[in-house]
């Protein structure tokens, strides 16, 4: 062999290799379908399924991967509708709603039971719920379940308050604006000694450290440091306020959980040197907020001593809340970038409710009012969950959650076995052990690679079950899934598992192909609290600059997004939403065009960033902006493929639109997490996020509250009321409006940059029937059946909502037909809450 | 001999010690932790989970714990994964990655014995230049790249093998086809190099001037020199084995431990990298052990004190 | 003195001559030489002559895709419409600093350690030994792996961005110094045995005995007399490390730890670029020929080097 022979030799194989891959692919996409596409002989379906799943046990994982897995193994009081995700009747026959929307009472069927034969009653409902909710179970996902009332006092280990007299505190009293407070009006089902107790007025619980609460705090050492810290630290009250309320650990988790609270707890326990340094703590707490001293409470009573209280914190929030409205004129006057900086630095954050009812208790404790204050831990049977009997459940909340029964198919809220799980405690999930309620029961589990449910001729709809048996494949390597699925070897995949580059092949497979609209977005936070981007002007200028239709075509999966719920899934909201935001455009004198400009405007994008004060000029055939102050700003994701691209999207945009080259900064997901938590990015960060349930509040709950989930730091009362006002709201289109109302509010202040509303991207053989693209790519797998005959396989999937399907349809009817027969047969008054279904 | 075995043994643990101490300080100076994701956490929530896995403990409680752990040589369960203990994780898994890297060693070594010995026998012809340019070939090739064309032209054109998945023996095929190119090339390189060498020395002349036949001198006294380069790489190449699955499992989903380790340090699962991590380091240290006792019974020159 | 250096030179002037008697060498010497140039010089010539860069992303959504080969395009583009040319470019340019620099790293530390434990011999070599044993039993990729993901991103250390800052990276780039250190640090074991071997060998000869006679330090006896003897066969082992630390980056960038966006290596590349091999080949083929060409010739050249400089190290 020659010198040059072996360059060329190695050119050559590769020439080879690139023409068998291109023959190799024109060769199949001239074929009807993508791959192999052969119905299995066994009545099996072979179905990927995401990554690993976490547990088995239905209340520990948070992830779809799980959820998908776990929805085959577990029956809950509802099921998702395989194309809506509405919630549709599974173990509950037929449910009744409370007229004020706080109590829930559900009616099991007789004959559902376990997969090893025991009858599933409410009483399993109440374990599988208390045992959710325990402290002990550390459950990821027990927010879900916060609405019902005393659940998340029980999981937060916290106590209710008794006064002198032996009463407990009402939480009314305490935080006059936090709701909830009232006796539950209506109730439904039989009365009980149960049902006086949780119908009664919200009592106050303060989290207390239950489980350092039998040390002294002469022992603990986790306390020492904090006093110490303390001191030093609290020079500025604003800045102790901001990190008791945003912070997650250090000082504020001491302050939190344990000062704040064990204090109160300590009341009790604590022997007289720990009671004095912790009045020395407090001293040096209240000196340094020098709010106290002035003011004795001594001799009043608790709920007297709270109201003077609240009284002093409100008029210090509303002295802030002016310093800070008129630091803001100075700002919008400011002339130079460094004045501005330095005068938002100034602004201080008004104290907080949350706080509040730590002071008080605080302040009590110190006064010496309530020295010998009794607590009493809430417990599990505390919960607003009954078993009426039997077969009857009521569920009662701390305040209206019209959405409560779309988070009830969840697999947090799905059934589990009792004396499996006592017997074999944290084993009871193994293949020998497990007892399963769903209309699959596990043969097979070998992690990382297979997972195998058999049907379950113990379900109460075994009947309805089409498929013999369903394999999941734990895989999240796109290319290999594909790989598997063009030789035949899966029949499904999950959610986004279409490759980027693929996808203009793929997307070809017309009968295969699915993207549909989804439960989730994807935005853009904007730090408010920092410069710049503290300037709604320039979020405004930002967000405006950004062609969406661009950025869709260029992801080629996505839809655009200019408002923050999803779009085309919800269509009851979106039409509240079309008709609140006209009225509200006509309140605010907007015109509709300029309205419908804001999804992409350059010219008034550079506008509003003159006006702000950095002007755009023209720079030969582009655009420059040379005061805007470009290393304050940056774009942070966590590092991904897609995200990349969008960023490197939104950086092009800028640029040619604003003339501002925005940095790009990613990070590896856990690191970035934390980073956008504490809202500590600069400028923009990159979010997304996946609906709960199918209801706008889902979404707007991130901005409720301060601080909230938003990761921006924006905040409204304003808005905060709104969805207050919106949950009390019995009328589902009147409650839609109100929501409407609040997401107009917060756009309008732009916090946040939505980018797109997610679409499923996946594919399925043709022959896998009643799979549909729903908005959370979760399938109830009793309606699914692999079809022999291929002239009935599904063509055009493209329309495939809208296409009825026989069989899925009778199988719907019949589920539906007892809560229909139920609300038929009930007296007119107490209907509309239940009318769901529809 | 048997003081340096007991020596060597003695040292491993020590070493096993301190290898999992390192890298417990690099997880625990590695930002966020096994709980965080895209929902925020309501402090509540993650008070009870701290103090379910004992993270409320003073940090030298929580290193001192550790510590008692892997001297039981019981990790305790994974932080991800609740419903699997550490050592079951390993049980379960480790048995795909050996299939793999055992077939793959052995496959290497018949493909890297023979064409290097061929090409040490015909030196400076055609069939030398053609096998050691084919080595070198599978030495600059990362294996990435290797797998998904083998799955491209035998799954998906020819639909010979499966893609993906563990299973049966069709399924080990591709996957073993690919771990093994690596190895077979250096393996293939060595052995020439190391037959040329013991082709030139003296016991070698000795043994043909002694009338020995060409096969007796080539398979009986040559072979056995050649090899020892070849055995000392049978310990680095198992360690570049255990990373050289990771990507073969990945690319074919195999559920083998390496790709399982690189999970859990992106998962941050605390208990499950020092477990994999501490069993690794006694695996590949037996092996090293193993090698080294093994150069002796090859090679008479070599003693141990 | 004065005779030690003619003899050097005339060593090295033999081990150049054997060098060009070896055709394999020669061909591996011209592409790393060629490849090197144009690694360097290529982006500079595109993007003055041709306005193309390797982060140019182009403004109009719908050229943001990937383009087979063209006259514009000779590579293509990827799947945001960059020219696939100007990023392997580029990225050669991140491999071939990833593969020297931390060649460099590992020579640092495996020859200033090899030839310590040599020098000194006794127990301080056998504990210096043990330890180079010991760390031999670490499965080396998993540090390195937990190495980057702990300290990549943000939480990289200052004197690693200030590094890559004073060398015109800028901030962006000190993953990629964390990865050299990285690598370097793992791939010095070799080095320092074979260092050690040689200077074992060397310490007891005349020129030394005659610098210890005349007081020259420890210190100056090592670094400056005993280190530039074996530096034949560093060189040799030099070059076998590139190629290995090379391929080993790219396994890294499999895994998505390696060299992030928006900086890419042949690596990162070609691990794109297998993905997507079904649907556009291109973005395999050439950053692939690319890399395997210049691993094969860094090979070619190791092997020739070793033969020509120091026939008698046969071993790996």
């Amino acid at each position: 062999m020659t010198r040059s022979s072996f360059g060329q030799a190695r050119v050559s194989v590769a020439l080879i290799i690139l023409s068998l891959f291109v023959s190799s692919c024109t060769s199949s996409a001239n074929g009807r379908f993508y791959g192999k596409t052969e119905v299995p002989k066994a009545n099996v379906l072979k179905y990927v399924s995401g990554s690993e799943p976490e547990s088995l046990d239905p209340q520990v994982p948070t992830g779809q991967p799980e959820a998908r897995i776990l929805m085959a193994m577990y029956d809950g009081l509802l099921e998702y509708h395989p194309k809506t995700m509405e919630p549709i009747p599974a173990i509950a026959e037929s449910w009744e709603t409370s007229s004020d929307g706080t109590e829930y009472v559900f009616n099991l069927r007789k004959n559902a039971k376990f997969s090893n034969g025991d009858p599933i009653t409410a009483k399993d409902f109440v374990y599988t719920l208390r045992r959710a909710m325990s402290p002990e179970l550390a459950a990821q996902n027990a927010y879900l379940a916060y609405y019902i009332k005393y659940s998340e006092a029980y999981n937060g280990g916290k106590m209710f308050v008794q006064d002198e007299k032996g009463n407990f505190l009402i939480k009314k009293d305490f935080d006059p604006e936090s709701g909830g407070g009232e006796a539950s009006a209506s109730t439904i089902g039989a009365d009980s000694g149960f049902h006086q107790f949780i119908k009664a007025p919200e009592r106050l619980t303060v989290a207390s450290d239950t489980f350092t609460l039998a040390k002294t705090l002469e022992g603990d050492d986790k306390l020492k440091p904090f006093f110490k810290i303390k001191a030093s630290e609290l020079k500025d009250s604003s800045a102790f306020v901001s990190q008791v309320n945003n912070g997650t650990d250090g000082v504020s988790r001491l302050l939190q959980a344990k000062l704040g609270n064990a204090l109160t707890g300590c009341a009790a326990t604590c022997d007289e040197t720990a009671k004095q340094n912790l009045i020395d703590g407090l001293n040096k707490i209240l000196a340094e907020e020098s709010l106290n001293s002035a003011e004795n409470t001594e001799g009043l009573t608790l709920s007297e001593a709270a109201k003077k209280l609240i009284g002093k914190f409100e008029a210090e929030n509303k002295k802030i809340a002016d310093a800070n409205q008129k630091l803001d004129q100075e700002i919008a006057a400011a002339e130079t970038a460094e004045d501005k900086e330095a005068k938002t630095k100034k602004k201080k954050k008004p104290l907080t409710k949350f706080f509040y009812t730590n002071r008080v208790l605080l302040e009590g404790y110190y006064s010496g009012s309530f020295a010998k204050m009794p607590l009493v831990t809430v417990k599990g049977e505390d919960m607003g969950v009954e078993a009426i009997d039997d077969y009857t459940l009521r569920i009662t909340l701390y305040q209206p959650a019209p959405f409560f029964l779309g988070l009830l198919p969840h697999q947090f809220f799905r059934v589990v076995h009792q004396r499996t799980i006592e017997t074999h405690k944290e084993n009871w999930v193994k293949p020998q052990n497990i007892v399963t309620s769903g209309a699959f029961k596990l043969v097979v589990n070998k992690p990382y690679d297979q997972l195998v449910v058999e049907k379950d001729p113990n379900n109460w709809d075994a009947s309805n079950v089409k498929l013999d048996r369903i394999e999941f494949y734990p895989l999240d390597e796109q290319t290999t899934m594909m790989n598997l699925y063009k030789a035949n070897e899966v029949h499904a995949t999950y959610n986004h598992t279409t490759p980027a580059a693929w996808n203009e092949v793929v997307r070809e497979f017309k009968d295969e192909y699915l993207n549909h609209p989804e439960v989730a977005n994807e935005y853009y936070c904007f730090n408010v609290k920092k410069f710049p981007t503290d300037n709604p002007k320039i979020r405004q200028a930002f967000a405006l600059a950004i062609d969406r239709d661009g950025l869709s075509k260029f992801r080629k999966t996505t839809k655009p997004l200019f408002n923050f719920v999803p779009e085309g899934i919800l269509t009851k909201y979106d039409e509240a939403r079309t008709k609140i935001f006209a009225e509200e455009l006509k309140a605010n004198k907007i015109s509709a065009e300029d309205w419908g400009k804001r999804m992409f405007d350059a010219e008034q994008a550079r506008r509003i960033l003159t006006e702000a004060g950095y002007p755009v000029v023209k720079d030969g055939d582009s655009w420059s902006c040379p005061t805007f102050p470009v290393d304050k700003v940056s774009v942070t994701y966590n590092t991904s493929e897609s995200n990349k691209a969008t960023a490197e999207f939104m950086q092009s945009q800028w640029k040619q639109n604003l003339g501002i080259t925005v940095p790009l900064k990613n990070m590896e997901w856990k690191t970035f997490l934390p980073v956008r938590k504490v809202v500590d990015y600069q400028g923009l960060a990159r979010s997304g996020w996946v609906g709960d349930y199918m209801d706008p509040y889902t979404f707007l709950n991130l901005f409720y509250r301060d601080p909230n989930d938003s990761s921006t730091g924006w905040h409204d009362p304003k808005f905060d009321k709104m969805l207050d006002e919106a949950n009390k709201e019995i009328d589902p289109q009147k409650r839609f409006e109100i929501l409407a109302r609040a997401e107009f509010l917060m756009l309008q202040n732009q916090p946040v940059l939505p980018l797109q509303t997610q679409a499923t991207n996946w594919i399925k053989k043709p022959f896998v029937k009643g799979m549909y693209p729903n908005p959370g790519t979760l399938h109830a797998w009793k309606f699914i059946y692999l079809e022999r005959d291929p002239s009935k396989w599904d063509t055009q999937v493209e329309n495939l909502m809208k296409v009825n399907d026989a069989a899925v349809d009778e199988q719907l009817k019949q589920l539906e037909a007892s809560q229909k027969a139920f609300e038929a047969n009930k007296p007119a008054a107490s209907k509309p809450a239940a009318a769901k279904l529809d | 001999m048997f003081s340096f075995i007991i020596r060597r043994l003695l040292i491993i643990f020590p070493m096993v010690l301190l290898v999992v101490s390192v890298t417990w300080g690099l997880i625990r100076m590695a930002p966020g932790n096994f709980y965080s994701g895209e929902k925020k956490l309501p402090a509540a929530i993650e008070e009870n989970i701290k103090e379910k896995y004992g993270l409320n403990e003073p940090i030298y409680m929580q290193y001192l714990i550790m510590m008692g752990n892997v001297l039981r040589l019981d990790f305790g369960v994974s932080l991800k994964y609740t419903d699997r203990p550490v050592n079951q994780i390993i049980r379960d898994h480790f048995p795909y990655s050996a299939t793999l890297g055992i077939f793959a060693y052995l496959l290497a070594l018949v493909i890297g014995l023979s064409a290097g010995f061929i090409a040490a026998l015909k030196q400076n012809t055609a069939a030398d230049y053609a096998s050691m340019s084919l080595a070198m070939l599978g030495q600059s090739v990362p294996n990435f790249v290797v797998g998904p064309i083998l799955v491209i032209v035998f799954s998906l054109w020819l639909y010979i093998f499966p893609p993906a998945r563990a299973g049966g023996f069709m399924n080990y095929v591709l996957p073993v086809i690919t771990l093994s190119a690596i190895y077979a090339a250096y393996i293939a390189r060595l052995t020439r190099a190391g037959m040329l060498e013991v082709l030139r020395s003296d016991y070698i002349r000795t043994a043909r001037a002694k009338g020995l036949d060409e096969k007796t001198v080539l398979f009986r006294h040559a072979l056995k020199g050649g090899l020892i380069p070849v055995v000392s790489f049978t310990g680095p190449a198992l360690a570049a084995l255990l990373a050289g699955t990771v990507v073969v499992e990945r690319v074919f989903a195999i559920p083998g431990l390496g790709n399982i380790f690189i999970q859990s340090v992106l998962n941050r699962d605390e208990p499950l990298i020092l477990g994999i991590v501490a069993f690794l380091s006694i695996l590949i240290m037996a092996f090293n052990l193993i090698v080294d006792i093994s150069y002796a019974f090859l090679d008479p020159r070599i003693r141990y004190e | 003195m004065q005779e030690e250096i003619i003899k050097g030179t005339s060593l090295w002037q033999d081990a150049w001559k054997r060098l060009l008697k070896n055709k394999l060498a020669v061909f591996g010497l011209i592409i790393v030489v060629l490849m090197t140039l144009t690694v360097f010089i290529g982006p500079i010539l595109l993007e003055n002559f041709a306005k193309i860069t390797a982060d140019g992303v182009p403004r109009d959504s719908a050229l943001l895709k990937s383009f087979a080969p063209s006259q514009r395009h000779w590579m293509g583009t990827d799947d945001l419409g960059r020219d696939q040319f100007a990023r392997v470019l580029q990225g050669g340019r991140i491999s071939l600093m990833v593969g020297i620099i931390s060649t460099i790293v590992s020579l640092l530390v495996g020859v200033s350690y090899g030839a310590i434990a040599g020098y000194f011999g006794g127990r301080l070599d056998n504990f210096m030994m043990r330890v180079v044993d010991g760390i031999y039993s670490i499965p080396y990729i998993l540090v390195v792996i937990v190495l980057l993901s702990v300290f990549g991103g943000p939480n990289t250390p200052g004197w690693i961005k200030s590094l890559s800052v004073t060398f015109g990276g800028g901030e962006g780039m000190s993953q990629i110094f964390l990865l050299f250190f990285a690598l370097g640090l793992v791939s010095w074991l070799t080095m320092a045995r074979v260092v050690r071997g040689q200077i074992l060998s060397l310490k007891n000869q005349e020129f030394v005995l005659a610098a210890k006679a005349t007081g020259v330090s420890t210190f100056r006896i090592i670094f400056r007399h005993l280190v530039p003897n074996v530096l034949g066969v560093v060189i040799v082992y030099a070059t076998l490390t590139i190629p290995s630390v090379m391929l080993t980056e790219a396994f890294l960038s499999f895994l998505g730890i390696g060299v992030q966006a928006p900086y890419a290596s042949w690596g990162s590349l070609v691990a794109d670029g297998i993905k997507n091999i079904s649907i556009y080949p291109w973005q395999l083929i050439f950053p692939g020929v690319t890399m395997a060409l210049t691993l094969f010739s860094l090979n070619f050249l190791g092997d020739g080097l070793r033969d020509a400089i120091d026939p008698q190290t046969r071993k790996f």
